[in-house]
This record gives structure tokens, sequence and C-alpha cells, in this order.
């Protein structure tokens, strides 16, 4: 592999992780691992955990074409009702959904896991943040991830950019994929406890998502699933 | 030479503006089950954002599964597509003013229909404060008691949507609404209104939604499509 596909691949997977908010290092270091999580994703995605509410995420969004872009559009803004409508990762907002569809109190485990599992789905659709391929741009939604950007650049300066320039973080993200304490950790939890000195971020946050916005504008156009370890 | 410019351009003018400045703009579309047999049932428009709760105009789906709004202008609306015993769709659209939008909706069935709102009756009585006003009543409960806001009247002869209003206050759009007797305060400055032309819908946080309910608006057991 020329070292020019090779960073291609690594660029490719940072983008990959950082769109999901999964870390994906343990599955990279680890092979298999990823696989799990998305087979369990896969389940959750298919089926509900409650007999009498059988209606599951893929009842509704059974078309596996829709499905493809979902991974590669995220951090966008989520219209849920007003006023919670907000600019989310994919992570939060499956964990939103799993929340009220299927009545999960912590949702965060089958959140990570469908997350792992859409981002399956939208290996190599292009990162593009905002935007569903095949479907209209909303402006008010676009100028809401704007926003978002812009917080989170505020953030980022604040909490990172004393040990962390912006461009450097993609590899420093790289870098951070791992196992941690035997978990699979996802970006948003990984920075909800980053500088443990400084108020905390919840891993289902609005500053959460704002970083994470930043970090993704910085890769729009790459490839979603770069990591060999989502081939088949 | 320069007269027949002029009538070229004339002919131009009579041809082409008035038909661009009046063109309707207008969302139509083509609702069917996965296997592609037409549904009727009922669409309706939230006007912006979707799931905003701010409904604008709707229309019914014919047997052919045929449905035609015409808006009073363009931008962006959140469009729902009801039919008996399948789940409602909703959907961010954009239509340019003066445009068509073809929309085509795929609808799947609901696997219970247990967890279904359930409309217990409808009332249309007139306000003691009388003239010009109107009051429709609905009494809705819920098996699981998660209602959601989507309580819906819609008015064939005006082409109007309407969420109904609970019959206490809730505390937002993602609450669970209460079950109870939700209420609509319709103008009608000319006459009575005619409860052929109101048809009713009812959907929970979960999507689970009743069938559409016409004129003589008398509920009947919902039956899952097999």
């Amino acid at each position: 592999m020329k070292s020019s596909e090779r960073a291609a691949v690594v660029v490719g997977a940072v983008a990959l992780v950082l769109i999901a908010g999964v870390s994906a290092g343990h599955a990279l270091a680890a092979a298999g691992g990823l696989g799990e999580l998305v087979a369990e994703g896969e389940e959750w995605w298919k089926s509900s955990p409650d007999p009498r509410e059988p209606v599951a995420c893929a009842t509704c969004h059974h078309d596996r074409n829709e499905t493809r872009g979902w991974a590669a559009s995220f951090p966008k803004y989520r219209p849920l009702p007003p006023p919670e409508g907000r600019v989310m990762t994919l992570l939060q907002a499956n964990a939103e959904a799993v929340r009220r569809h299927y009545g999960l109190a912590d949702p965060e485990r089958p959140a990570l896991a469908i997350t792992a599992y859409l981002i399956s789905r939208g290996i190599g659709v292009p990162v593009s943040p905002g935007i569903v391929a095949g479907q209209p741009a909303f402006e008010d939604r676009l100028r809401a991830l704007d926003e978002s950007v812009g917080r989170g650049e505020q953030l980022f300066a604040g909490r990172c950019l004393s040990c962390h320039a912006p461009r450097a973080v993609a590899g420093a993200t790289l870098l951070f994929l791992r196992t941690a304490d035997g978990q699979v950790e996802s970006l948003e939890g990984f920075l909800g406890r980053h500088r443990p000195e400084r108020p905390p971020l919840g891993w289902d946050g609005q500053s959460t998502a704002d970083i994470i916005a930043f970090l993704m504008s910085w890769f729009a156009g790459q490839l979603v699933g770069g990591s060999p370890e989502y081939s088949p | 030479m320069v007269n027949a410019v002029r009538s070229a351009l004339l002919a131009l003018w009579l041809f082409t503006a008035p038909l661009g400045a009046d063109a309707a703009t207008v969302i139509t579309g083509m609702v069917r089950t996965q296997g592609g047999q037409p549904l009727p049932g009922l669409t309706l428009l939230e006007k912006g954002e979707i799931h905003n709760n701010r409904w604008d105009r709707g229309a019914l789906v014919d047997a052919s599964g045929r449905f035609r709004i015409e808006l009073a202008e363009g931008g962006q609306y959140g469009l729902h597509v009801y039919s008996n015993g399948y789940i409602y769709k909703p959907t961010a659209v954009k239509v340019e003013t003066g445009k068509t939008l073809e929309v085509r909706v795929e609808l799947v069935p609901e696997p219970t229909r247990a967890n279904d709102p359930v409309i217990k009756r409808v009332e249309f009585v007139s306000t003691e404060t009388g003239k010009g006003k109107a009051l429709i009543r609905m009494e809705v409960s819920d098996p699981n008691g998660d209602l959601g806001p989507q309580v819906l009247a819609f008015n064939t002869a005006t082409g109007r949507a309407f969420a109904m209003a609970p019959p206490r206050w809730v505390w937002s759009l993602k609450s669970n609404y209460p079950n109870g007797v939700y209420q609509l305060e319709v103008d009608t400055p000319h006459s009575p209104p005619n409860p052929r032309d109101w048809h009713f819908t009812v959907a929970d946080h979960k999507c689970n939604t009743t069938d559409i309910l016409s004129f003589p608006h008398q509920p009947t057991p919902s039956q899952v499509v097999r």
C-alpha cells in the first residue's frame, strides 16, 4: 500500500470514529470486537426489546438505501419537537431514539451498538455533516450546524487548544482510539471525562456535539468506514 | 421585421409570463404499500420544521393512493401520511414557490394495534357565545399513556389541518399528553360546521396511530393489516 493510500485509510478511520462518536479502538486492536458490536447493533436495529411494543428501528427505516447515508451526515440538526431540536452526533441521536421508542432508561449501550451498525452500513459514503445524499438541504438546519461548529471552535479553544492544535488533533484522536478499562469508549464518552478538573461534558450534551461538529468540519468529503475492520 | 419581433415577444409574454406568475405551489404524491398497492388515507402538513406541531394544510389520499395539496407559499414543510393499519410516515420536504413537488410515500403495517390510541367519541357543539364559532370535542385515550401532540383534525372543505387542544396544560411537545376530551374551536361565520367535512386521527409518541375517523364518526375496532 502506498503511503498516500495508507494515509487515506487512516484519515477515513478517524472520520469514521468521529462521525460515530464510537471509539473503534477496541475493535481495531482486536479483530472481531467491532464485528460483535455491529452484530449487536443490528439486533437492536431489527428487534424491539419489548415484545408488547414490537415496532423496531427497522420497521420504519427498512430501506437500506435510506439508512446508508445516515452515518456520514452527522453531526447534524435533529428536528425534535421544539425546543428540543438541536445538533447531535449519531450516538446522541440514536440514544434519543432508543430512549423514546424502546423506553430505555439507560440508552448508551444500545445506542453505541446501533451507531456501530449504521457506520457499517455507510462505509464508503463521503462525510457530509448536515446533509444526507438525495434529501433536500434545509437552510435553518445548516445554519444551526454552522452555529454548533462555531461554539465547538470556542469550546475547543477554551478546553483543548492549550495542548492540541486543531489540525493536529486528528492524529491525536487517532492515537486516542483505545479500549479503556476493557470497555469500548465513544468519543463522546472520552470528551466527557477528559480533563476532569474542568466542568464535565456529558456524553449526550450539546457541548460535546459542538466540539465534535467542529472537529468533523475538517473532514467533509472523507469516506466513512476507512477501517479494514469494517470489511465483511 | 420589427413587427414580427414584437409579435413574437408579445406571444412569448402571453404564453409564459402569466403561467409563471400564477403557477400554483403544490405538493402531490402517491402512497403505496411496500408491495406497491395504492393506499387511501390522509396527508397533513406542518408549516416550517417538521414536528413543530404548527399544522397548516392537508388532503385526503384517494383510493388510487394519490393526493394533492395546494399551498399559499413555498418553503419547508413536515409531511405526515396516515392510512388505516399503517405506521404513519413523517417526512421533511421543501417546495419552491410556483413549483410542484412530487413525493412517493411507502407505508408499513403496524405489527399490532394493541398500543394504538383510541378515539372514543366526537361531537360538534355550538358555543354559548354563539355566533361564528363552533366547538369540536373528541375524547381520546391511550393504553400506554404516551399520547403525543398529534391529536389532529382535518377539514376537507377548507383544506385546513389542526392540532386539537388538550384537556389540560402540557409541559412540552415531548411530554406525554393526557387522556380526555380534546377541543377545537372553529370559525363558522356563515353556517355551522358540516360534520361530513371533518376527519380525525391521533398518534402517540411511538407512532402508534388510530384509524382515520370520518363521518359519521363512529369508532370501530382497529384491525391489523395482514
